[in-house]
């Protein structure tokens, strides 16, 4: 406060300042008049005479209120009325620098801004670094039944959740049947996360349990959409899946946890589904630590419970613990370390983009060498000189600035548009307060960074050289930093190149990664069917396949319980004659329930023996396919068809093995570690009685020899045909799935290419830029040695040889700068090696390449010069 | 951190301006034709570098400056000598005396 009064003061002060040297310099006039006349000049003649003698009287004024100065303030208004007046004298230069610098600093803007929403903003509950999530085991889910015995137990946490985020719903009985995203809950959810109902009330302990009134809360987009935000909605029934449920509450506006739900349920309503033990429906719990407990504390107790469940339930939680994640690691850890790469490579970007608006400055600094010159003679400090240098560059950085928050915003909503799902939390990416001061932190930071060096070597002159003419005074040593930058540029975008290089590599490798199915050409879509009566549903199904095969386009039709790169189920299983394994310790493998069809319609490979056929029925023998890890795996010296498989250990149902097909890629494409065992079960023999409970959401799959998507509205009209009130939902290709899985790798990918083209792009007009400078500056010698018979050739080998020295030393430093930076890539990289030689080599090749052309421009220039011309130049 | 030469430059005019202040107190006008007059009409210094230099040594705080009034009765700005302006002449007087010597001696040994 008393700084800015000041600073005010300095401004009015500033009026006093001028009138005093204006009255001074007037009494000065006024003797030089009365000096004239007593020599015996007019009054008008001596007037007239001592103007004369005094010259330009406001020049002399600026001059010496330039060395007397004013206030802070006053002097930064006065650079920047300079700065900007400049900067509309030189159109070009601006335009460049400017561009340059929006593009540098939006981008990193973008990114910050990404880092900030997924990374550095906190979970919008209170306390939240209080919300822990429990996991057993490293897949981060939890047994119901476990969960059930300590969820209330006050010495662990103060409040626990089971949460089970992705279940869907049939909403009928107003209007248009919708499909709705659902959430199963404990009664402590909301209490956990500390978040208040906007409407009614909260889940209490009565609505969580088997056989409650079932009830429901509503997210604010739902009852928005569905209800036009009746707030009379509370206490009315909807109907889900046929039965009635009472809504009790809707959620805030902005409430997010996991995955969106349009509906959030007691989960102990539906307790029963997920009442064994050892089985990992995929729940997983929060809670909340108990107050002024840590972590450790917690998780100290909940070892204890754990050893107790140990020897309560052998068969299912021998070796079972359970461990605690802060919330936010949780949800955004893995995104961590793909997005720090993309920090630090947008930041070197930025180091580019000054080093660019550097060079730029350095060739003006030499046009205004003269004007620079003249100033200090009259006595501005030097300090005064670069102050004034470095306010134009703030005022160029600032402007970039502007520009570049613009660009981010615009890129970051580009970014969720094009990339939905690869990050969490990457749709939050907003331009917030945290975001803006970074811009402009980074503004002044880039603004110093490119307009220090040029400041301080414009203001270190030679004053008579300087004034006398010469150019050429100091263009040496000017060149000698040039050259400096163009150095770094080319290592900083060797290292980026190398960096993009090997993420391209990677994302090649996992898209060449065979997942054991053809994914073109095939369309699916969930369906869910609640009917009771396992006879209709088996006709709805069967009917179903029978007229979609009819469809023109159509080659074949499946339907499945269970689909790669989308959901599965992960029993225990047991071979027959084999020795049963410990309590707890029984394998666990993928099950795939499918019709006969799905081999053919995913073109997964039959290895040996059958798969299903429509004579497989409930009244024959059951059979099972499995996969050629199953086989390897538990049979390694034997035939593995005609044994038996059970999903329990005493072998009540057991499943003869007729057949052994390719193993596929459940997870994801690019962890070739993880290959669990598989195996297929038949829908067609699954008796009539137990088809509603596998029915829940089947996939329809259909192999086309068409555009899949073509087929989507023929085959939902088909739906229709036979059940009006089926909702259908996820209509993708296998196609997108693939790609939908690799979508955070490539969401890196892609940024880092295009961080890398982009200091190409800079390093390659940096290059030619001083080269083109460097051809100018000795257009007289060119042609002196052209005059004098040099040929041609040895001129553009000259040149091309000054600018690929530079370059090489960039690219040389860069190789070294890359194998240092490359290893902190370790984890993002895919069936490729960190230093991989093809990709060093490669990118050095393209990277020389790129110089060559940037350095023969200029140089080819340099050989057209005309000997005269270049003789008389300057 | 400046030119020397720019130094040399600056450094006399300074130098002249503080040895016509150290004969008293003096108006702008009254130093140029002060300095004219002391170096026998050789040197005439333009306003336009008088007043900046003045302004900067007058914030080195070598001389100090009061409006008041001229013998013909004119408001004008006098600049008085300061202690560290003595100081400074001196020194300036000093390195100059030394450098005439140096170039004297210079001179009569060809």
């Amino acid at each position: 406060m008393k700084t800015l009064l000041a600073r005010i003061r300095a401004l009015i002060r500033r009026d006093a300042v001028l009138h005093d040297i204006d009255d001074e310099l007037r009494s000065h006039l006024e003797m030089e008049a009365d000096a004239n006349r007593e020599v015996g000049m007019s009054d008008e003649d001596a007037d007239r005479a001592a103007r004369k003698s005094f010259g330009n009287l406001a020049s002399i004024k600026d001059r010496a209120y330039e060395v007397r100065g004013g206030g802070f303030m006053e002097t930064l208004l006065q650079d920047l009325r300079y700065g900007i007046r400049l900067l509309f004298k030189h159109p070009g230069f601006t335009l460049v620098a400017v561009a340059t610098l929006a593009i540098g600093i939006g981008a990193n803007t973008a990114i910050f801004s990404i880092v900030n929403a997924v990374l550095l903003r906190p979970f919008p509950f209170p306390q939240p670094d209080q919300i822990v999530m429990v996991s057993e085991g490293a897949g981060g889910i939890v047994s119901y039944p476990n969960f059930a015995d300590w969820k209330d137990d006050r010495n662990l946490f103060a409040s626990t959740s089971a949460v089970r985020s992705n279940e869907s719903y049939n909403f009928t009985g107003g209007g248009e049947p919708e499909r709705l995203q659902g959430r199963l809950v404990s009664a402590g959810f909301l209490s956990t996360l500390k978040v208040r109902a906007l409407l009614g009330r909260n889940f209490v302990a009565d609505d969580d349990r088997p056989g409650a009134i079932p009830t429901v809360l509503l997210s604010h987009a739902f009852w928005n959409r569905r209800f036009n935000a009746d707030p009379a909605i509370v206490g009315r029934p909807i109907t889900l899946n046929n039965q009635s449920y009472t809504v009790v509450g809707v959620l805030p506006r902005d409430f997010q946890f996991d995955l969106d739900a349009d509906v959030t349920i007691p989960i102990g309503l539906s307790a029963d589904r997920f009442k064994a033990r050892g089985a990992d429906p995929g729940i997983i719990v929060v809670a909340r630590l108990l107050p002024n407990a840590t972590e450790q504390q917690a998780q100290v107790a909940l070892d204890v419970v754990y050893a107790r469940l140990e020897q309560e339930y052998p068969s299912s939680n021998t070796g079972r613990r359970a461990y605690l994640t802060p919330m936010h690691e949780y949800f955004v850890g893995s995104a961590r370390q793909p997005l720090l790469t993309l920090l630090g490579s947008v930041g070197l970007v930025l180091l580019i983009a000054c080093a660019n608006v550097a060079n730029l400055l350095l060739v003006r600094g030499s046009t205004r060498k003269r004007e620079i010159s003249v100033r200090v003679a009259l006595g501005a400090s030097r300090w005064r000189i670069i102050r004034e240098l470095l306010t134009g560059s703030f005022l160029l950085a600032l402007i970039g600035a502007a520009l570049g928050v613009l660009l981010a915003d615009w890129g970051t909503a580009f970014i969720a548009r094009q990339l939905p799902g690869s990050i969490p939390r990457l749709a939050e990416a907003n331009m917030e307060l945290r975001v803006l001061l970074f811009t402009l932190g980074a503004s002044v930071l880039t603004g110093l960074l490119f307009g220090l060096a040029p400041a301080l070597h414009a203001s270190r002159l030679n004053l008579t050289d300087a004034l006398k003419d010469g150019d050429r005074g100091s263009a040496g040593s000017r060149q000698h930093l040039r050259s400096a930058l163009i150095v770094c540029e080319v290592a900083l975008t060797l290292t980026l190149l190398v960096g993009a290089g090997l993420l391209i590599q990677s994302f090649f490798r996992v898209m060449q990664v065979d997942p054991g199915f053809r994914s073109d050409s095939v369309l699916t879509m969930q369906v869910s069917v609640n009917n009771p009566d396992g006879n209709q549903v088996d006709s709805f199904l069967k009917q179903l396949q029978e007229n979609v095969r009819r469809l023109p386009g159509v080659k074949s039709v499946a339907v499945s319980n269970g689909l790669p790169l989308v959901t599965v189920n992960h029993p225990t299983y047991f071979i027959e004659g084999k020795p049963l394994p410990k309590d707890g310790a029984a394998p666990v493998a993928n099950r795939y329930t499918v019709s006969p069809g799905y081999f053919q319609t995913m073109g997964i490979e039959l290895v040996k023996g059958r798969i299903f056929t429509p004579q497989d029925t409930p009244t024959t023998p059951p059979v099972a396919v499995i996969d050629e890890v199953l086989a390897q795996r538990t049979f390694p010296n034997e035939d593995p068809i005609g044994k038996r498989l059970s999903q329990s250990r005493d072998f009540r149902s057991a499943y003869e093995i007729v057949g052994i097909v390719r193993h596929v890629e459940q997870y994801n494409l690019d962890n070739p570690t993880i290959r669990p065992p598989q195996f297929y079960f038949s829908f067609n023999q699954i008796s009539p009685d137990r088809l509603p409970g596998n029915t829940r959401r089947i996939n329809l799959l259909l192999r086309t020899d068409v555009e899949p998507t073509s087929l989507t509205s023929a085959v939902r009209a088909e739906i229709a045909a036979l059940n009006k009130d089926q909702a259908v939902f996820n209509v993708r290709t296998m196609d997108d799935i693939v790609s939908e899985s690799i979508a955070p790798r490539r969401f890196s990918m892609m940024l880092l290419t295009v961080f890398a083209l982009a200091a190409l792009l800079l390093a390659s007009i940096g290059i030619y830029g001083t080269m083109s400078y460097a051809v100018a500056q000795r257009t007289r010698e060119i042609g002196l040695r052209i005059t004098l018979g040099a040929p041609r050739e040895n001129v553009l080998r000259m040149v091309i040889g000054e600018g690929m020295k530079l370059a090489l030393i960039g690219v040389a430093l860069g190789l070294i700068a890359s194998f240092a930076l490359t290893r902190t890539m370790k984890n993002l990289l895919f069936g490729v090696s960190t230093t991989d030689p093809l990709t060093f080599l490669s990118i050095t090749l393209m990277l020389a390449a790129v110089a060559l052309f940037a350095c023969w421009i200029p140089a080819r220039r340099a050989t057209k010069v005309a000997p005269l011309v270049a003789l008389r130049y300057e | 951190m400046t030119n020397p030469k720019a130094d040399l430059l600056q450094g006399t005019l300074d130098m002249l301006i503080l040895k016509a202040l150290s004969l008293g107190p003096l108006h702008g006008y009254g130093i140029i034709q002060r300095i004219r007059r002391m170096s026998d009409e050789m040197m005439h210094v333009e306003q336009g570098a008088l007043y900046p230099a003045l302004y900067r040594i007058e914030q080195r705080k070598w001389v100090k400056s009061k409006w008041g009034r001229n013998e013909t009765g004119r408001r004008a700005k006098f600049y008085t000598l300061t202690k560290t302006g003595e100081k400074q002449l001196n020194e300036e007087e000093a390195s100059w005396d030394r450098l005439a010597l140096v170039v004297a001696k210079m001179r009569e040994a060809t």
